[in-house]
């Protein structure tokens, strides 16, 4: 008998999916109980779910992009449905525990060329990383920077560590797991949107908090 | 479990509570987990199924508004395959929602047109916020799209058109939309010069890899075959998981008469995606023609294998992969093909002769002539009660006749094919190597000569008439020529387009408008996406609107 590694591989991921997502719908359906001890609990699985799913779905962005760029399915999107649905992601990630607020600029178009899941990827592992730092509340922001849509994470947290912000801003590849591995990941991501020989950017600062932006042309 | 505030606010008026939900998932935690996610947003009338042959089941009995479907589905069909049948089957319109749930986000999801592509993607795992944002986003679009789609269903393409026009000037969100929709309708149309300005148009905002297939679609169209190709070798480059643009490629190679540029698109989009039954089956007959008769068995038979239970799969695609076999002197595999395949081609008339046929080409090769002529004597029998199967396999029968020293049935089947293929070079040289194979080259030669040029005759003058203005005349031509070859694609293009010509000289004519309907249906069956029919369907669709007929469609 031989032995297809590809199909094996296949076979496996979409096992792993399929429990993956059974486990992430069943801790969704755990009701908080108003105790502490039991909530935060809840809370923290949720989140470190979320993480294990961010990380599958980076793993095999790795696995098929190998030694290869990341090449972005472009369509027109609606900004205005993406934050909406950032939002209620993020919403329902902070339980409550934080605030979490959105903002659209008035001059954003109706539809902006992106490839949606990529971009949704990058900004959950953002909102995932702002909801474990900040003290009271996170805010999603969508608006035009140098003819670029910019989306942008902004938390209340203590802000990037200076080692990071050297990283992205130079654009060193970081090697270092957790934080820094989503961060070069939302920057690939970035450099994968082109626009009339424009690239995309990521963008970190401090600002009372961390900000994390994505620039797409 | 309960969802915050901001996600139970529905201040869009979608009703969820009344939407009717179809899940297709193999996996059985998966499917009550997933009732339970829309659940959390209202949506309570779900029904649950495992695979695609239940999925048709369901919908075939009732009426659903919203399909989410994984991809993989284990054995059998995949979520792909289940969109394309429930399209082809009409089972959905454009107004039901269909969602495909994919393990990544990497899989085969460009595909060629909007309609063989579902409404979104939800990448798995997925929450109900996701999901819910996801359908409601669609549910609004389709809102949007409501006068669109209910001219489309009623085969108004030109209201379809202008329904689409308002929303590209009024609904800026969904402009890209609206300006794809537009771009499928005007090809439909047979308008492809304003569809290659449109696509242009959506360019100059992105080169999105859909617009630039359809502005290759829209050239090649206009046999601007050249630009098409690199407009298409450019987009594979950029994109080359993009299946579709190797469909095309493939039909842009063949109208260049690059016979194996075509195969080779066709290797590569099967090397892709594998699964799709009619890329198989056109690359078989692709490479059968070009004479890589290893490249056609296999594509035959991966077109069986991957299209078991599927509607695209029919007789011939047994007779195709049989013949091959034969041709590669293995008569030991199609005698397998067939004992596998013995209960399908036992259950129609077209498979009993399929069967027949090839059973006889097998004895007739293994030098069993008795056998042989028992086998043709059933064929003989499914051909005399209006069986027929298509011009390969007749010329199959005819052959088989021909060794069993059965000349004027061979010469009738022969020439039956050739008035309906009056103008295809390929068949007539099939034909006429049954006829020197057998010795007869002379009497094929006047077998063949005798069926075209009646058929060809009486389309000419019919053409010339027509051309003069004397419609009258033109018509009763056409029609002895449709008499003689019921189906000639050429021939009934031909006759529907002069009735058309006629009734917009002379006025309306019921019996008339009826035939040339029945000419274009033909001429569809024969020729399927042949690039005049739309043009001619646009004009019959013209003289009813102006002369106020009144045709009820199905659905």
């Amino acid at each position: 008998m031989t032995f297809d590694g590809t199909d094996f591989y296949a076979a496996l991921i979409h096992e792993l999916k399929n429990s993956l997502g059974l486990l992430s719908m069943t801790i969704d359906s755990i009701p908080m109980r108003g105790d502490a001890v039991h909530d935060e609990a809840v809370d923290s699985s949720r989140l470190l779910c979320q993480e294990v799913v961010d990380r599958l779905q980076q793993a095999l962005l790795v696995y098929k992009a190998a030694n290869q760029p990341i090449r972005p399915r472009i369509d027109a999107y609606s900004p205005h449905d993406l934050i909406d649905a950032l939002k209620a992601r993020a919403v329902f990630l902070a339980r409550g525990r934080l605030h979490v607020e959105a903002e659209l600029a008035s001059d954003i178009p109706a539809f902006w060329f992106f490839d949606r899941d990529l971009i949704e990827m990058a900004m959950i592992n953002a909102i995932q990383n702002s909801l474990a730092h900040a003290r009271s509340s996170i805010r999603i922001e969508a608006s035009l920077v140098e003819a670029s849509l910019a989306l942008s994470v902004r938390d209340d947290s203590a802000g990037y560590p200076p080692h990071i912000l050297a990283n992205v801003a130079t654009n060193t590849p970081c090697h270092a797991s957790g934080t820094g591995l989503g961060l070069q990941f939302s920057r690939l991501i970035a450099q994968s949107h082109d626009n009339k020989n424009r690239t995309g950017e990521l963008r970190l600062h401090n600002d009372q908090g961390a900000v994390f932006c994505l620039l797409l042309p | 479990m309960s969802l915050p505030s901001f996600i139970k606010s529905n201040a869009t008026g979608i009703d969820y509570a009344a939407l009717r939900a179809l899940v297709v998932d193999d996996y059985p935690g998966i499917r009550s987990a997933l009732r339970l996610t829309l659940a959390n947003f209202g949506v309570t009338k779900v029904q649950l199924v495992a695979n695609a042959a239940e999925a048709i089941f369901q919908i075939r009995n009732k009426s659903f508004d919203f399909i989410l479907c994984d991809f993989n589905l284990g054995d059998g069909r995949d979520g792909q395959q289940l969109l394309e049948e429930l399209r082809h089957s009409n089972l959905i319109t454009l107004e039901t929602v269909f969602m495909m749930v994919t393990a990544e986000s990497f899989y085969e999801k460009v595909v060629a047109t909007a309609e063989l592509a579902p409404d979104d993607y939800m990448i798995k795992p997925f929450s109900a916020e996701m999901l819910r944002g996801r359908l409601e986003g669609i549910l609004l679009r389709k809102r949007a799209f409501k006068a669109v789609y209910q001219n489309f269903l009623a085969h108004d393409l030109e209201s379809a058109m202008t329904a689409c026009d308002a929303l590209i000037r009024n609904e800026p969100k969904y402009l890209v939309d609206a300006l794809r929709f537009k771009g499928e309708l005007l090809v439909t149309l047979g308008r492809f010069e304003e569809a290659e300005a449109l696509y242009q148009q959506v360019i100059t905002l992105r080169a999105v890899p859909w617009a630039r297939l359809g502005l290759a679609r829209s050239l090649h169209l206009q046999k601007k075959d050249e630009a098409a190709e690199a407009e298409l070798r450019d987009v594979l480059e950029k994109s080359p998981e993009m299946v579709a643009a190797y469909d095309l490629l493939s039909d842009v190679c063949l109208s260049k008469n690059d016979t194996a540029g075509a195969q080779g698109a066709l290797e590569q989009g099967v090397s892709i995606s594998s699964k799709t039954v009619r890329r198989q089956q056109k690359l078989g007959e692709m490479a059968h023609a070009n004479g890589d008769l290893e490249t056609a068995r296999t594509a035959f038979s991966n077109a069986l294998d991957k299209g078991r239970h599927s509607i695209f799969i029919t007789p011939a695609d047994v007779g195709n992969l049989c013949r091959v076999q034969l041709e590669q002197g293995d008569r030991e595999a199609a005698e397998t093909t067939l004992k596998k395949n013995k209960n399908t081609l036992q259950s129609s008339p077209e498979g009993k002769l399929v069967a027949a046929v090839t059973h006889g080409m097998v004895h007739t090769r293994a030098g069993k002539l008795q056998e042989a002529e028992k086998m043709l004597d059933a064929a003989t029998e499914l051909r005399a009660a209006g069986t027929r199967g298509d011009a390969q396999m007749m010329l199959d029968m005819a052959g088989v006749c021909m060794a069993s020293g059965r000349f004027d049935e061979a010469d009738g089947i022969v020439a039956e094919v050739a008035k309906n293929a009056h103008d295809s070079e390929a068949l007539l040289s099939k034909a006429r190597r049954i006829y020197e194979e057998a010795g007869r080259t002379e009497a094929g030669t006047g077998v063949l000569a005798s069926a075209t040029s009646g058929v060809r005759k009486l389309n000419n003058e019919g053409v010339v008439l027509a051309q003069r203005g004397d419609f009258k005349t033109a018509i009763e031509k056409l029609a002895i020529a449709c008499n003689e070859a019921p189906f000639n694609p050429r021939i009934m293009m031909n006759a529907a387009w002069v009735i058309l010509k006629y009734i917009d000289q002379a006025g309306m004519d019921d019996t008339l408008i009826a035939t040339a309907r029945s000419h274009l249906a033909e001429a569809e069956r024969q020729a399927p996406g042949h690039a005049r029919i739309s043009g001619l369907r646009l004009q019959l669709k013209d003289v009813e609107t102006r002369y106020g007929v009144q045709r009820t469609h199905p659905q």
